[in-house]
């Protein structure tokens, strides 16, 4: 094929890019949305669907929606192939989202790691969103884990 | 009438009452309405089928929040501080599938509990494994 590139040695990109912000944006906590999630997923308890409820809040995973601009840092190295495959997500709700908050959100790489298995080695990037109110209150974490073939 | 599960009913090995899930066309499309995740491979089996889908799939995000309405529906009032969910196959829209759950944990002093969460599709296959971490105010 004569383009092979010199392998990424992991390590290296977890010590430069682990931690470092690359993405700032704002979302707008809309009621509409917040009920029309809920209900969709099922969801019968009126804290999640009823905004007259006296601690009416976001469902949990509810900031998984709020994609930020870019993917991965500009200068981030290419590793693997493809765009990769969503893995999943891990959230951790800090305190309760609350409809007409705006949400400011920032962006950095939590990990870099690979893993073998019978499909041979996979590599995992996790993104992680942190979501904070207008009073600076960390609201919501959220850890994307993007898998990509070794 | 049944009581709301309170943390001291709860022990290690419970398990959650089996749940089938709407996943139709329908509510998946008003899901990714609300969540602005209008994807042809979400809301149209053949643009799913052409991308190398058996069918149109259900966002990873939205089998999370069936998760999270099932630990709701269990533990009414609970509070779910964390919830992991690792997507493993893909799990078709408007067919039949099934989430379980089952305590593998308790923190008396912070009174939480762990749990595991199962998505399996239609076919057998699982779909989507996941934990939660569920508080239980006083």
């Amino acid at each position: 094929m004569g383009n092979a590139e010199a392998p990424v040695e992991l390590g290296a990109v977890r010590d430069r890019w682990v931690g470092v912000e690359f993405d700032w944006a704002s979302f707008d906590m809309r009621v509409e949305d917040m009920v029309a999630w809920a209900k969709a997923c099922g969801e019968q308890d009126p804290r999640f669907t009823d905004p007259d409820h006296t601690d009416f809040q976001a469902h949990p995973g509810f900031t998984t929606h709020c994609m930020s601009g870019r993917v991965l840092p500009d200068d981030f190295p290419q590793i693997g192939g493809g765009f990769g495959i969503d893995g999943g997500k891990n959230v951790q709700v800090h305190a309760p989202i609350r409809a007409g908050d705006t949400l400011h959100a920032t962006t950095t790489i939590a990990d870099v790691f690979d893993k073998t298995g019978r499909s041979g080695t996979m590599i995992f990037i996790v993104q992680r969103m942190e979501f904070r109110n207008d009073e600076g209150e960390l609201v919501s974490t959220v850890d994307w884990k993007m898998i990509k073939k070794a | 009438m049944s009581h709301a599960l309170s943390f001291e009913d709860i022990e290690l090995g419970d398990e959650l009452s089996e749940s089938h899930p709407d996943v139709s066309m329908a509510a998946v499309t008003k899901f990714c309405h609300a969540a602005k995740h209008l994807f042809e491979r979400f809301i149209d089996h053949e643009a799913a089928r052409a991308e190398g889908f058996a069918g149109a799939i259900v966002p990873g995000i939205m089998s999370q929040g069936l998760l999270a309405a099932m630990v709701h529906r269990w533990a009414p009032g609970c509070i779910i501080k964390n919830i992991d969910t690792v997507f493993r196959g893909s799990l078709l829209v408007d067919s039949e599938i099934v989430m379980t759950g089952a305590v593998t944990d308790t923190d008396e002093a912070q009174r939480r509990i762990e749990l595991d969460l199962t998505i399996i599709a239609e076919d057998g296959r699982t779909g989507v494994i996941g934990t939660a971490t569920v508080e239980f105010p006083e």
